[in-house]
């Protein structure tokens, strides 16, 4: 029997981006596959937004122990979630970033093994934003994983199966988005512009006597604010929110100054004053 | 006023808590909010204390600028009785789930209003255990999808909607305020929490029940939450219950 070499693998993103979904897939298509796997699950009470890790081991002998310090392969896809998993990097460890969302100055590790993968990108632009983790997916099974697309295909149709039962169009989407992802190179030199990173600052916006600020950083994309607007002066823009989605745009010229989207906003992100 | 970070927040919020843990569009938060304004405009930073229960309220454990304590399950209200009794001249407001107000810790909360403790206690009813994934509750409506009534809720083994605030009315002094607001109106909802709080500075119990949207858990976008909130609303009337007969304890 060959030597037993354990693969450790860390897995971070952001709650409701579909981490949890991606490990399961990809352990219970490992086990299929004749490995002894272990899946580890972290995150907090909160059900969206908190960091949201998965540990995952496979190992072609038996495993005995679920958790361990130093990963292999590290797999991370959103800014905030770096700070959980930054004790995972070793020296050997190959790094996977979101370079759509993530600047790569903020991975510390150096070297040719930080590959770049733009999954908000792809997502938004090819596909529907839910389908990152497909794609993640997708990518690392060729990769680094030696799966093939059938049975990468077959791991995720056991697990999305009731949901695919549902809507036919969700299992051609998924099936283009990992035969997509299974196919697509990674970046290892050059690497994505971040341009679907979170905005930093607020917007203020000024005229026709009114003055409007806009917080993106605590925008969750929520949409109530455009729900409540009475004249319609307010719909989603390109500038991005904490959680990687559009905060509005206002139009000053149609804004009454009713105050209603500051009144509902549940993450204080908006208000639009008159000048008096 | 400047703007900064602050310019849409009330001065009480805690700003490096900001953006909160609660989900998108969450309706609790929004109640928050509101509290937060309320607090600023009667001036009573240096008075008040929150007290928080397990579930989606103990998201505000780091929300505003004031002390905050964190209970156990269901134990909300006789700690801030407690509380009150320690120190009078405190003002303080207990935050609970459906689940910490109606089911784990209703006697606590029906023999608070019957002792007409001074308290001010706020119940968040989304009508299901909203942190654990979207459980059944006392508060689910009949027919109504959760997790774990996948059929929808079967009024005959479960009972239908859980009429917290009228049940409460029963048992309370009939000096006692007891109301029942909504996050689809913000300006009634401020007044009611106004006068829950007045409520305890003239030496009585508070209770109000706030309906409020939670997408994350009704799947439903956000035309969608405030339609089911509005199918709420029919269910659970919006408004201060009046006063029954009972005399007052002299």
């Amino acid at each position: 029997m060959a030597e037993q070499k354990i693969n450790k693998i860390v897995f971070a993103g952001e709650g409701g981006q579909g981490i949890q979904v991606l490990s399961k897939v990809l352990s219970t298509t490992l086990a299929v596959a004749g490995y002894d796997v272990s899946y580890i699950p972290q995150f907090g009470p909160e059900q969206r937004g908190a960091p949201s890790v998965a540990f995952v081991q496979y190992s072609n002998g038996k495993i005995f122990y679920p958790k361990f310090s130093k990963a292999d392969i590290l797999i991370v896809l959103r800014k905030r979630a770096i700070k959980a998993i930054e004790s995972f990097i070793g020296p050997e460890t190959t790094i996977i970033f979101d370079s759509s969302t993530i600047p790569r100055n903020l991975i510390k590790q150096k070297g040719p093994k930080v590959f770049g993968l733009p999954a908000t990108k792809l997502a938004k632009e090819n596909f529907k934003p839910k389908a990152l983790n497909i794609i993640v997916l997708g990518v690392l099974a060729g990769k680094f994983f030696n799966l093939g697309k059938q049975i990468i295909w077959s791991g995720i149709e056991k697990q999305l199966g009731t949901k695919f039962a549902k809507s036919a169009e969700l299992r051609k989407v998924s099936k283009e988005a990992m035969e997509y992802g299974f196919d697509f190179s990674l970046e290892n030199k050059k690497f994505s512009p971040p341009i679907f990173d979170t905005h930093g600052s607020i917007i203020v916006e000024k005229g026709w006597g009114k003055t409007a600020v806009i917080i993106p950083k605590f925008c969750k994309g929520c949409g109530i604010c455009i729900l409540k607007c009475p004249v319609s002066a307010l719909k989603f823009g390109k500038t991005l929110g904490v959680y990687g989605t559009s905060s509005p745009d206002i139009d000053l010229e149609k804004c009454i100054a009713c105050d209603n989207c500051f009144q509902f906003c549940p993450d204080s992100a908006i208000r639009v004053e008159k000048n008096s | 006023m400047k703007e900064n970070d602050r310019f849409s927040m009330p001065d009480c919020f805690n700003l490096a808590s900001k953006p909160s843990l609660f989900c998108p569009g969450c309706g609790q938060s929004m109640f928050l909010k509101h509290l937060g304004s309320v607090i600023d405009q009667q001036k009573i930073i240096d008075k008040i204390t929150l007290a928080i229960d397990i579930g989606c309220s103990l998201l505000a454990w780091n929300y505003f600028d004031f002390d905050i304590i964190q209970t156990h399950h269901g134990r909300v209200v006789p700690t801030a009785v407690g509380y009150k009794m320690a120190r009078e001249k405190r003002i303080i407001i207990a935050i609970m789930g459906d689940g910490g107000g109606y089911a784990i810790g209703l006697q606590s909360l029906l023999h608070a209003a019957f002792r007409n403790n001074p308290i001010t206690t706020f119940v968040m009813n989304n009508t299901e255990y909203s942190m654990t994934g979207g459980q059944m509750a006392p508060t689910t409506m009949s027919k109504e999808l959760t997790t774990t009534s996948p059929e929808g809720k079967e009024e005959k083994l479960f009972g239908g909607a859980f009429l917290g605030p009228e049940l409460v009315r029963q048992a309370a002094n009939s000096d006692a305020y007891i109301a029942r607001a909504s996050v689809s109106n913000p300006v009634i909802l401020e007044t009611i929490i106004k006068k829950a709080i007045l409520a305890q500075t003239t030496g009585n119990f508070a209770f109000v029940e706030v309906l409020t949207i939670c997408p994350t858990n009704w799947k439903t976008d956000v035309a969608g939450s405030f339609e089911f909130l509005g199918k709420m609303e029919k269910i659970y009337p919006v408004g201060e219950i009046i006063k029954n007969g009972r005399t007052k304890n002299k």
